[in-house]
């Protein structure tokens, strides 16, 4: 089942002559992950944004196209701190924060807002005051706060880019746990070593547009790899002259190796 | 009154003169007394060269208290705390929020202003010294600060919607401020006050 | 030892009130060394950045610059010897153009005008932005005005540089600019402190690998036996990067975490050639 359809989506930031995206088609469906990848400004955010409902009708601009969506969508933002609320005593105040903005009675409140506490290992520090936790705590309780909303559509803008190696490593299982509990998931990351094993599909994004779109095995084609987007045991290989197709990970590489 | 007798201009120069200083100076040490001490005199000696020792008293008194209350209440109240109450009575989310973050916005700019000094020092700009370099000090701290408090208020607003702020729903109140029947009266009773006051004054 | 190294920790232990930071923490860097700050976030990384920088001031023991201790020094004097960049650095710029705000430094410390037009010329093309030296700080996007932060510590030449996080939010493309302009920096003797959670970063630029665990030095050796070794890197909380992970696993002669290394290495056990 399709959570989001997009069909030759183009879009404009305001007072802007050239676009952001450039006749986008893009399905996620439920109980998939899908990452974007491409160079910086290529417009993994912009599309995050207009999958998440925000661009145009927050931020301006015009879009053309179609966009479909059948759940709703929750969007983790490239800068966390900005999405606090500022009004929260605790951490577990400011997951519950988005729950209660929707109505919902206080049990089912109570109920996501641990289950989301426990997902993003934040028990321990379910009564710290938020202004004083570091970048990479805060990006795990506004990851909690988001998730804690229930989405149906969950978007990541470099959920990873605070996190040191052990979150991270967390976030990449939380992400699939996501996706086998039925959501549909939309990430843009440059952590591409990590998508082999966290990611259904990729799309590779450049000026706008989608240049390709596979399985992460993408990122060891030769294209990829050239424009610096091939995973580091893909681009090492064609580096060294060695001939393709590039092994994606290092458990490709032993296979072929051996 | 003392003061009638001084040179216009002289009075002019006084009354010029010592808000600068207040600003200028730094703040006195020794402790909270006397800096309380300190930056009250000024207010009380210049009634006093006004008026007569009866009425310094009565007006000093008046303003001190309109002052002091107000101070009060921008240290006593928690932004988070009237959000829940204003949400519990009824009002709407985003009216709430919109008082909240007013009153919040001064100690968001604190940390801010207090990052951007930090950064400006290690780039060897000093926040002290004679008047020429605090201002050229305030100079780099003020475009920054704006700026960034501007572009951020951009981003919040796009942020605060994506923790579902939507207009139309009523907001869950989590934990609002128990008001009991005790309060309740007391703010009734200061109402009435007021009004048996106003009632008491004109008849 | 040389007598005065650019930077030495001596014994410094602080805290933040009641919540420990660091302990007992000791290391020296020479001059034209390489160092990287590593460990799992909260392990104390950033505070060391503050305390070198002189924002803050050691509980114990000492942090010395050059034979300045640190508790001696305003972090305004500390500049003439130390260049600090902070994580979020892109919120901190001031001037009006990426220039004026680059020039700060230089103009700050006092030297000739043409001394800063030359020290502002050369951190702006050592990161390639001169292109963009006449916009305003904030009509770039914020990997721009990152490198634009770091050219204004660059500009002050000092003989330390300490970088809190430089490559977040930075492509493949903006990564080997820092990459190069610091090394560069290196070689005409700067030395660097670099704290970073970009494994593949510090493989291709650092030399030193400094891991912080709880506050201590748990590690202190090169990285490139480091990196390679996922059993020893685990319980510090951190993972070795992808090409180095590939050298240890299809074990290439010499174990060599650089891209370019393995790669070669890779082409040369691949034709059978023995590595020298």
């Amino acid at each position: 089942m399709r959570s989001l359809t997009l069909e030759g989506a183009s879009f404009w930031y305001p007072a802007t002559e050239s676009p952001a995206l450039r006749e986008v088609s893009l399905e996620v469906a439920q109980g998939e992950v899908v990452a974007l990848v491409g160079a910086l400004g290529a417009g993994a955010s912009t599309l995050l944004l207009v999958a998440a409902d925000l661009a145009p009708r927050v931020t301006g601009g015009r879009l053309t196209g179609s966009v479909a969506r059948r759940d709703r969508s929750g969007i983790v933002l490239p800068t966390p701190w900005t999405q606090a609320s500022g009004m929260a005593f605790t951490v577990w105040d400011e997951v519950a924060f988005g729950p209660a903005n929707l109505g919902w009675p206080t049990h089912e409140i109570a109920r996501q807002v641990d289950r989301a506490l426990e997902q993003l290992e934040l028990v321990p520090l379910a009564s710290r005051d938020p202004a004083t936790l570091s970048g990479g705590e805060l990006q795990r309780v506004i990851i909690a706060s988001i998730l804690a909303m229930d989405p149906g559509l969950v978007l990541f803008d470099e959920p990873a880019a605070e996190l040191d190696a052990e979150a991270a490593r967390a976030l990449w299982r939380l992400i699939r746990l996501q996706a086998k509990e039925g959501k549909a998931v939309l990430l843009a990351t440059s952590a591409l070593d990590a998508l082999p094993d966290v990611a259904d599909r990729v799309v590779w994004l450049e000026d706008g547009a989608v240049r390709a779109v596979g399985t992460p095995e993408l990122l060891a084609d030769v294209a990829a790899c050239d424009a610096g987007l091939g995973t580091s045991v893909a681009s090492v290989w064609r580096a060294s002259g060695l001939p393709g197709p590039y092994p994606l990970t290092v458990a490709h590489a032993l296979r072929r190796w051996r | 009154m003392t003061g009638g007798r001084l040179h216009p201009f002289t009075l002019l120069a006084i009354a010029g003169a010592l808000p600068a200083l207040a600003w200028i100076l730094p703040a006195p040490r020794g402790g909270a007394a006397t800096a309380a001490v300190l930056t009250a005199a000024p207010f009380w000696l210049f009634l006093l060269l006004l008026h007569d020792v009866p009425t310094t008293i009565a007006i000093g008194l008046r303003i001190t208290t309109m002052v002091a209350s107000f101070v009060w209440l921008v240290a006593a109240l928690q932004p988070a705390r009237l959000v829940e109450a204003m949400v519990a009575a009824g009002w709407s989310a985003s009216v709430a929020y919109l008082l909240a973050a007013t009153l919040s916005a001064v100690p968001v700019l604190k940390a801010r202003a207090r990052r951007i000094v930090d950064a400006q020092r290690c780039r060897g700009l000093s926040p002290r010294g004679g008047i020429a370099a605090r201002l050229r000090a305030l100079r780099a701290l003020a475009l920054p600060l704006v700026l960034s408090a501007l572009h951020e208020v951009d981003e919040r607003a796009l942020a605060l919607e994506t923790r579902g702020l939507v207009p139309g729903i009523r907001r869950t109140p989590l934990a609002p401020p128990p008001d009991p029947a005790v309060e309740q009266a007391a703010r009734w009773a200061l109402l009435l006050a007021c009004l048996f006051a106003l009632f008491r004054r004109f008849l | 030892m040389i007598p005065h190294p650019p930077l030495r920790l001596d014994g410094v232990s602080f805290a933040y009130g009641t919540v420990p930071a660091l302990a007992g923490l000791s290391f020296s860097i020479a001059p034209g060394e390489r160092a990287a700050l590593l460990g799992r976030n909260g392990a104390g990384k950033s505070t060391v950045v503050r305390l070198v920088a002189g924002l803050e001031r050691p509980d114990d023991g000492t942090v010395w610059v050059g034979d300045w201790d640190t508790r001696e020094c305003a972090a305004e004097r500390l500049a003439r010897r130390v260049g600090s960049v902070f994580q979020h650095a892109d919120q901190q710029l001031f001037a009006s153009t990426v220039r004026e705000d680059v020039r700060f430094g230089p103009r700050a410390l006092g030297v000739g005008e043409e001394e800063v037009k030359r020290r502002t010329d050369d951190a702006l093309d050592d990161l390639g932005l001169t292109p963009h030296a006449a916009h305003h700080p904030y009509d770039l996007p914020p990997a721009l005005r990152k490198l634009a932060a770091l050219a204004g510590a660059l500009a002050l030449e000092p003989a330390l540089l300490v970088l809190d996080e430089p490559t977040i939010g930075l492509d493949r493309a903006l990564c080997a600019r820092v990459s190069s302009a610091l090394l560069e920096r290196s070689a005409a003797g700067v030395a660097l402190l670099v704290i970073t959670h970009d494994l593949t970063f510090a493989a291709e630029t650092l030399q030193r690998g400094l891991v912080l665990d709880r506050g201590s030095l748990a590690c202190d050796e090169p990285l490139g036996g480091l990196l390679g070794d996922a059993t020893r890197l685990e319980p510090l909380g951190l993972v070795p990067p992808g090409v180095a992970a590939l050298s240890a696993a299809l074990d290439l002669p010499g174990r060599p975490v650089r891209a370019a290394d393995v790669a070669r290495e890779l082409a040369r056990v691949a034709r059978g050639r023995p590595a020298p």
